[in-house]
This record gives C-alpha cells, sequence and structure tokens, in this order.
C-alpha cells in the first residue's frame, strides 16, 4: 500500500498526547497549504503541523483554539469563513496493540496512551482562496471541557451540541449545551468507546447470532 | 362503541359483517407517518405510477384522529417511540398498523442502542411488510393483504375451545351476556380517556391483531 | 358610571368559563365590580379587565406552539417548537434527534466495505452522495485514489448526477405539495420513477444502493445503457421544462416563495449553510468546481447561481442544476473510458465478478467454479477479504463531495484494522437545521413552511 511510510511507532516516548496519526514528509501538502502552515505557525507557538495525504492539520493545546480560529476566520491571508465541521474522537487510555502483519500487510504497533483522550477536530474552509484545514485539540477523556466557538462561527453551536451529547465534552459559554440527537434525559455518551453498541441477539431458525460489538469477527 | 359491543350472544351477522367489512377496506385512510427512506417508498407508491388511489387510500390524512390505517414506514428511534404511541392512540378504532420495511419490523440492519428492535415492541402489527426499503408493488401487496384481512374479521370474537366465559370475558373485555342484560350497563363502564392503552387491557376492539379467523392460534 | 358597569349588561346570561371561580353569583360580582373591589383574591371575568393582572398571562402574548414531529409538513420527523406573536414567528427552536440511528457507531463494529451499506441510507434522498463520500475518504486513507479506475469515476459521476436530479425532484414534490400544489407533487415522483428505473438497471435496487464501493463499483453497467441514458436524458429535459411552465411563472409559485426565507450570505457563512441555498445569495461555491472529485472537473457546466436569497431564487437554483446535472450525464456517458470497474489491487478490490444469475444479482458462475474447483488460495482469499475485509492504514482524512443539499463531508479516522475507527458525517442537512432560527425569523406560519422546504432538510442526514 502507498501509504506505509506509517512505520514510525514514535509513541515510545510516552507522552500521553502525542499523536497517532502518521506523519508523512511536509512535501505532500500544496502550496496553498503550506503557506497556510506558515501563516499560522508564524502567528501562534506551539503548533503542531501534520501533513497526510495532503492534508494539513495544525495541533494546538485547547487553550489556544478560539484564538486560532479567530485568526482563521479574520486573517487576510487564510478569510476562512465557513466552521465545516466540529468532530470527536475518543482514544481511551490503556495500552493497545494493533493487528500483527499477517494479516494487514502493515508492521505492528504497540501503542499506548496513560489517560484517555478526546481528540476534536475543527475543520476550516475558505471559500475566497479555496482551501481547507483541520485544527486538532486534545481533552483529556475523564472532564473534557473546552470553551465555546459559537461567538467565532455561529454554525459551532449544533456541531458542540452533538459532541457533548455523544462524547461529553462540556462547552462552557455555550447558550444552549443539551443533548440535540438523543432523548433529553438519556444517560451516557454514545459515541466513546466505553460505550457499547447495545442491540440485541438476533435469532434465526435455532441458531442465534450475538449483537455487532460482540461478534468475533 | 357501537354495534360490536351490544350484540347479545348468540347472534351472528354475517351479511352485516361483510358489507362493514367490505366498506372498511375499501376505503382505508393512511395517517401522514414516514419516518425514513421507506417513507419515500410509501411517497411513490401513493404518486402517479403506483397508485394507492385505485384502494381508496389517496387521502392521506394529516391528523391521526381521523385515519385509520398508520404504515409505520421506516426505522423508528428510542426518541420516536413515546411519540408513536401517542399517535397510536389518538387513532380512532377500528385501526389498523402496518409495519413497512425491516427497521420497523425488526430493527432492520440496525441493532444497536438507537433503534427500537420493531415498532411491535410499541404497538400492536397486523401486516409486516420486509425489505429495504419494500418495493411499492412489495407495499401494495402487503396493503391488498390487509383487505383481506380486513374482510374476513368478525364483529365477535369467537370463544376458543375449551374457554370458559370469564376467560372469554377477561380476554376480549367484551361484557357477558349476563352484564349485558344488566340493567343500565352501559351506564357503568368507564369512559375510555384518549391516550389510555389498549394494549394492557388486552380488548380485541378495533384492535384487529391477535384476532384469528375461527380463533385458531397462527 | 365605570367600564365594567357598561360592559356586565349586555353579557348574555351564561355561565362565564373565563371566571376561575364558579362560587359567587353573577350578582356578586357584579357588585364587586362597580365597587372597584375584588370579592375573592382571585376572581376575574372578562369583564372586570383584570386580564392585565392575571398571575399566568405569558409576557408579550406570545405562545408556543410546537409544530411535529409527526406533521404533514415538515420533512421526516422534524419539530420545530415556535414561539408565536399572533401568526408571526419570533423564535423556532428545532428539536431533532428523532430519527436518530446511531450510524456512526454502527459502522465501527464491520468491516471497511459494510460501511457502504450502513452510510448509504443515511440521507436517504441521495444515497450515491453518501457511498460516493465515504468510499472516496476510505480510498484517500488507502492512498489508491489514483488507482481508482477512469470508467469507475465516470460512471460514479453519472450516478450521482443522475441521483441529484431524483433528490432534486423529491425536493421539488413534497416542496410543491406543501405549498399545495398535488400536480407538482405528481409530476416529482413521476420523473423520479423514470430515474429509478435507470438506477435500479444499473445498480439492482431503487434506492440504497450500496453499489459505489472503496475502489471503485460493484459493477459494470449493463448493455443497453447507452440508449436508455439517451431516452432519460431527451425525456427529462422536457419535463423539467413542463415543471417550469407550471410554476416558474405561476402566480400562486411566486406569492409564496418570492421574498420568503430570506438567508444573507453573511448569515449563511456564519451558519456554515451551503449548496443551493449558498448558491441563492450569490456565492458561486460548488465542491465540484473548488475542490473536484472523480474526475467531474473535465465536464463543462455551470454553476448556478441566483442573488435573491429566498425560497424562490433557491427553487431556480434546483431546477436548473437539474438541467446541468443532465448535461453532465450526458457528456460523460459519449466521453465513457473503457477499462474495468474496481480497483486492481487484489488486497482491496471486491473480490467476486458478479452477474444476473435466476434468483437476482450474485457470483458468477465462472468465478464460483474457479474458486471452488481450481484454485485454493483464490478460496482462502475471497473468504477472508469477504469476511475479514482488508485493513486501512492509520490515519484521518476529510472527503467532501457537493450532494443536492451542500458540502457532505466525511471525517474518517482510521487505526490500522480492518473496522474503522470513527467515521463523522458532516452532513449538510445537520447544520442546516442550525439556521432554522434565523431563517424562520419573522415569517408567517405557512412561510415557515415554504422557509424549511426551500431548506430541503433531510431528517435522515440530520439525525444519522
Amino acid at each position: 500500500m502507498a501509504g506505509s511510510g506509517s512505520g514510525n511507532p514514535n509513541m515510545a516516548s510516552g507522552e500521553a498526547t502525542k499523536l497517532r496519526v502518521s506523519r508523512l514528509p511536509e512535501s505532500q501538502l500544496s502550496e496553498q497549504l503550506r503557506a497556510v502552515r506558515d501563516n499560522l505557525v508564524g502567528a501562534f507557538d506551539g503548533l503542531e503541523v501534520i501533513g497526510f495525504r495532503g492534508e494539513l492539520t495544525l495541533v494546538c493545546p485547547p487553550e489556544l483554539v478560539l484564538d486560532v480560529l479567530q485568526h482563521c476566520r479574520d486573517d487576510a491571508g487564510l478569510s476562512c469563513e465557513l466552521l465545516v465541521d466540529l468532530s470527536g474522537v475518543h482514544w481511551p487510555a490503556g495500552q493497545r496493540e494493533e493487528l500483527a502483519e499477517e494479516t494487514t500487510g502493515w508492521p505492528r504497533y504497540e501503542l499506548g496512551d496513560e489517560a484517555g483522550r478526546i481528540e476534536l477536530d475543527y475543520i476550516v474552509r475558505s471559500l475566497l482562496h479555496n482551501h481547507v484545514f483541520r485544527i486538532r485539540t486534545s481533552l483529556p477523556d475523564a472532564e473534557p471541557q473546552m470553551p465555546t466557538a459559537t461567538g467565532i462561527y455561529r454554525s459551532a453551536d449544533l456541531m458542540e451540541r452533538e459532541v457533548f451529547d455523544f462524547f461529553g465534552v462540556d462547552f462552557e459559554g455555550h447558550p444552549d449545551l443539551r443533548r440535540i440527537l438523543m432523548p433529553e434525559e438519556w444517560e451516557g455518551y454514545p459515541h466513546r468507546k466505553d460505550y457499547p453498541l447495545g442491540g440485541v441477539e438476533v435469532q434465526y431458525k435455532g441458531a442465534t447470532v450475538p449483537p455487532p460489538d460482540q461478534r468475533s469477527y | 362503541m357501537g354495534i360490536e359491543a351490544r350484540l347479545p350472544d348468540g347472534i351472528l351477522l354475517t351479511s352485516v359483517e361483510k358489507v362493514v367489512n367490505w366498506g372498511r377496506a375499501g376505503s382505508l385512510f393512511p395517517a401522514t407517518f414516514g419516518l425514513a427512506c421507506c417513507a419515500i417508498e410509501m411517497m411513490s407508491t401513493g404518486a402517479a405510477h403506483y397508485d394507492l388511489a385505485r384502494f381508496g387510500m389517496e387521502v392521506w390524512r394529516g391528523s391521526p384522529r381521523q385515519a385509520d390505517l398508520m404504515i409505520i414506514a421506516g426505522r423508528v428511534s428510542q426518541k420516536m417511540a413515546p411519540v408513536i404511541r401517542n399517535l397510536y392512540d389518538q387513532m380512532p378504532d377500528p385501526k389498523w398498523v402496518i409495519s413497512m420495511g425491516v427497521c420497523a419490523s425488526s430493527g432492520g440492519m440496525f441493532n444497536n442502542y438507537a433503534i427500537v428492535q420493531g415498532v411491535d415492541h410499541i404497538i400492536p402489527v397486523d401486516m409486516y411488510v420486509p425489505g429495504c426499503p419494500p418495493r411499492p408493488e412489495m407495499l401494495l401487496d402487503g396493503i391488498v393483504k390487509l383487505h383481506a384481512k380486513i374482510k374476513q374479521e368478525q364483529f365477535r370474537e369467537r370463544k376458543r375451545k375449551g374457554e370458559s366465559d370469564e376467560e372469554f370475558a377477561r380476554r376480549t373485555g367484551w361484557p357477558t351476556a349476563e352484564e349485558t342484560e344488566m340493567e343500565g350497563w352501559a351506564a357503568h363502564q368507564p369512559t375510555r380517556k384518549s391516550g389510555e392503552s389498549t394494549v394492557a387491557a388486552g380488548t380485541g376492539h378495533g384492535q384487529r391483531a391477535g384476532h384469528r379467523a375461527g380463533g385458531e392460534d397462527l | 358610571m365605570s367600564d365594567q358597569q357598561q360592559v356586565a349588561p349586555d353579557r348574555p346570561a351564561q355561565d362565564d368559563d373565563s371566571d376561575l371561580t364558579t362560587e359567587q353569583s353573577r350578582e356578586e360580582r357584579a357588585v364587586a365590580a362597580a365597587a372597584g373591589t375584588m370579592v375573592a383574591p382571585h376572581t376575574y371575568t372578562v369583564a372586570s379587565g383584570e386580564w392585565e393582572d392575571l398571575p399566568d398571562a405569558v409576557e408579550d402574548d406570545l405562545m408556543v406552539i410546537n409544530m411535529g414531529p409527526q406533521h404533514p409538513s415538515t420533512h421526516g420527523v422534524l419539530r420545530m417548537v415556535l414561539t408565536l406573536d399572533g401568526e408571526t414567528v419570533v423564535d423556532n427552536k428545532p428539536v431533532i434527534g428523532y430519527l436518530h440511528t446511531g450510524i456512526e457507531k454502527n459502522l465501527e463494529f464491520r468491516p471497511w466495505v459494510h460501511g457502504v451499506t450502513f452510510v448509504t441510507r443515511m440521507d436517504y434522498l441521495s444515497p450515491l452522495f453518501n457511498e460516493l463520500g465515504y468510499c472516496l475518504a476510505v480510498e484517500k486513507l488507502l492512498g489508491i485514489t489514483d488507482e481508482v479506475p477512469e470508467r469507475a469515476s465516470a460512471i460514479r459521476v453519472i450516478l450521482t448526477e443522475l441521483n441529484r436530479i431524483a433528490s432534486h425532484l423529491v425536493w421539488l414534490a413534497t416542496g410543491g405539495l406543501e405549498l399545495g400544489s398535488t400536480s407538482a407533487m405528481i409530476y416529482g415522483f413521476r420523473e423520479r420513477e423514470t430515474v429509478l428505473d435507470i438506477l435500479e438497471y444499473v445498480t439492482g435496487l431503487r434506492m440504497n444502493h450500496a453499489f459505489i464501493r472503496p475502489g471503485g463499483l460493484a459493477q459494470d453497467l449493463p448493455p443497453e445503457f447507452n440508449e436508455r441514458i439517451a431516452t432519460l436524458v431527451s425525456e427529462l429535459n422536457d419535463r423539467i421544462d413542463e415543471f417550469e411552465d407550471l410554476l416558474t411563472g405561476n402566480p400562486i409559485w411566486i406569492e409564496r416563495n418570492k421574498g420568503v426565507a430570506v438567508l444573507t450570505a453573511e448569515q449563511c457563512l456564519d451558519l456554515g449553510v451551503t449548496g443551493p441555498m449558498l448558491r441563492s445569495t450569490g456565492i458561486a461555491h460548488d465542491l465540484r468546481k473548488a475542490a473536484p472529485y472523480c474526475g467531474i472537473d473535465q465536464y463543462d457546466f455551470d454553476v448556478i447561481v441566483t442573488d435573491t436569497a429566498d425560497a424562490f431564487g433557491r427553487y431556480l437554483v434546483r431546477i436548473n442544476e437539474m438541467r446541468q446535472s443532465l448535461r453532465i450525464v450526458t457528456q460523460a456517458v459519449a466521453q465513457l473510458p473503457d477499462g474495468p470497474v474496481m480497483v486492481a489491487d487484489k488486497k482491496v478490490a471486491w473480490p467476486a465478478q458478479l452477474a444476473l444469475g435466476p434468483d437476482g444479482i450474485g457470483n458468477s458462475p465462472e468465478y464460483i467454479s474457479k474458486i471452488m474447483g481450481q484454485s485454493m488460495e483464490a478460496l482462502i482469499h475471497h473468504f477472508k477479504l469477504v469476511t475479514q475485509g482488508f485493513a486501512v492504514p492509520e490515519g484521518q482524512v476529510y472527503c467532501a463531495v457537493e450532494s443536492p443539499r451542500g458540502e457532505l463531508g466525511y471525517h474518517v479516522t482510521s487505526n490500522g484494522t480492518n473496522k474503522p475507527y470513527r467515521v463523522k458525517v458532516r452532513d449538510p442537512s445537520f447544520i442546516h437545521i442550525g439556521a432554522l432560527g434565523d431563517l424562520t425569523n419573522g415569517l408567517l406560519i405557512p412561510d415557515v413552511i415554504a422557509g424549511v422546504a426551500s431548506l430541503d432538510p433531510v431528517m435522515g442526514g440530520v439525525d444519522r
């Protein structure tokens, strides 16, 4: 596979916030995205840059996110009018192994996180300059809190409610933070990895098939 | 309740039943209740190509209080379940339910926390139409079979083999012969409030799920 | 004489339901009213004019009315809690989640290819767009975007543009029905049947096709496809003209749509609104031109833009988009290259060659004889690939397509295994629901319906 430059289990440093995403040479980024990167790296300290499959990702600590977003929206060279997506990914704590080479063709990884984290990705798009990139941050998954981006982009309203509904991230300053897709009184945050899929076992002609999250294949 | 509750024991009305059933089957009014993908196929069935008007069903009632057929078309989520129950209770008797598509019949491919695994967990269903989504012809087949089912309904539940009078009364909720002869029996009946469930009471009135012709269990 | 005394004798002698207490007789109340005192702490009559002091009176005479989730005029199970001043909407709080299926979580427990069948049922009016977005994201993660054969890309474009037409037809049909035009409903669904016929001919299903797979397509085009497309294109062009004849100059349609539900360009961008809504404000943003996929930039088509930002503008945008889609389809069919329709890499490509047998589409007999009779490795390979699926390198990508409703994006995270780790779908309808407050502000209730119709939300995409 073309992408196997990812053989770099450099997670051994033991930092909990070290990202698990493969880092490929930044030459994969287009001219435009390199300009974006230079703009942002010049404006803020503490940003990490990832280029993967031609996409630009800037990793920043949670405190910086709103400033970065404001800069992305207001700066003339970036001019990101649209907040396209705000989503979360839950990486729970604990040692995890990936599949062995025989089955996947990729080298074996041993990845560990001392603390679980919830990654938030803000994807912003500029219509004027026609570029799109991602701003990523990590929150601890125990009591994740984040200031709201609704002051910068109003579309963050529903997106933050969804992240709250499914991951439990508390957005401070959000005008109306309550569950959006699950019933109001639902307990638990469904898209976290420790939440089961639910479901019942299926019976058919005398045999039973367990629900999808308990199958072994 | 009408003629069905007041018939004294021992009277069969066959011709009247036939006419009433023919009338009911010939002009079912569906309630507009599409949820997901199956709703689009349901709309296609109602549109010009696969016409529902030839069955007298082109009038889609917006209010459940004026409808007698509820086609649950689509996946029923946990949040929607109480709403469906509410709507079903608002429908007047006699009413029928078609569960259209696999998601409504059994949860379909979505075997998870968010979907009720079959709308028959919530309301009684008369006809299950599988498919994902079922073709309009399949839905029409289900409707035609429902018509056939309606046409063989009877005003009175017939006693099953070996069933005693008390068991029969308890099962159907209908009064026994002595009760109907009681003076002022009707005034003693509690009025059913809207929203009250009819499932738990196990009445056979208009709730034809569970009705079996000739008393046989299918 | 006080006002109370003037009014009281004219009132008919009937029991006032407006009284909160029924103990006092009417004479007592009249006497009390004339004296300007109240007999009991809470005696209110319409005559006495103490309604303003009523403790439970809603402030500013606002009324909160619930619209939905079952309502003949909302697109699916959308619930709007409207705060009304008379008949004017002051605030609109949508409540969604009545169709939440947990598709994103379901995807985490199935191999990558099975994800297509799940994802296709989200935005159920444009299933092929869902599949396309997902497959583009998976292919990007796999790194095989350039290896997807050109024929597969071209057919993807044809199918998705046909789907765009079908989706816009449903919008027109349901929008017309909600505004009172049953003819639009019947015409729309009739036209849609012709498109679904072709889609059924190619994919086997009318809806939720699961035809676009990571790496290419499930199957090649059947014979006679070109003739059928030619008939379809010419028919549809005439029928769209019929639609325009019916609606565009129609004074009722114009009255109900012109100037209704205006959402300016700044509001659209702030609220994340894309698609025909954004193009009706004058901004010519179309992902097919801005970030082309599947080689769609080789075809010649226009991005339709109006600048009225109202429901009528959106109607014009969508009607003309249908025509542009037909243009794209014609060009794509004419320029269709030969070749395979699935990527060459055997570790990714769906192993079976499918054929139409007596009981439907299934593995072709030649393929079955090969894996069962001739080659054990082929059997093992087929078995592993079909049950376990392929593994995708670790990473995270975002791939967006221009669905009929707007920017449909797939934010896919993989952790190197044969199942997705997290698939987040950026559905345009979900974002547009957030725009409902601004869209319906100050509208009358029938205009709310016209506005929601012009927004074209599909609740499957909203709730996923």
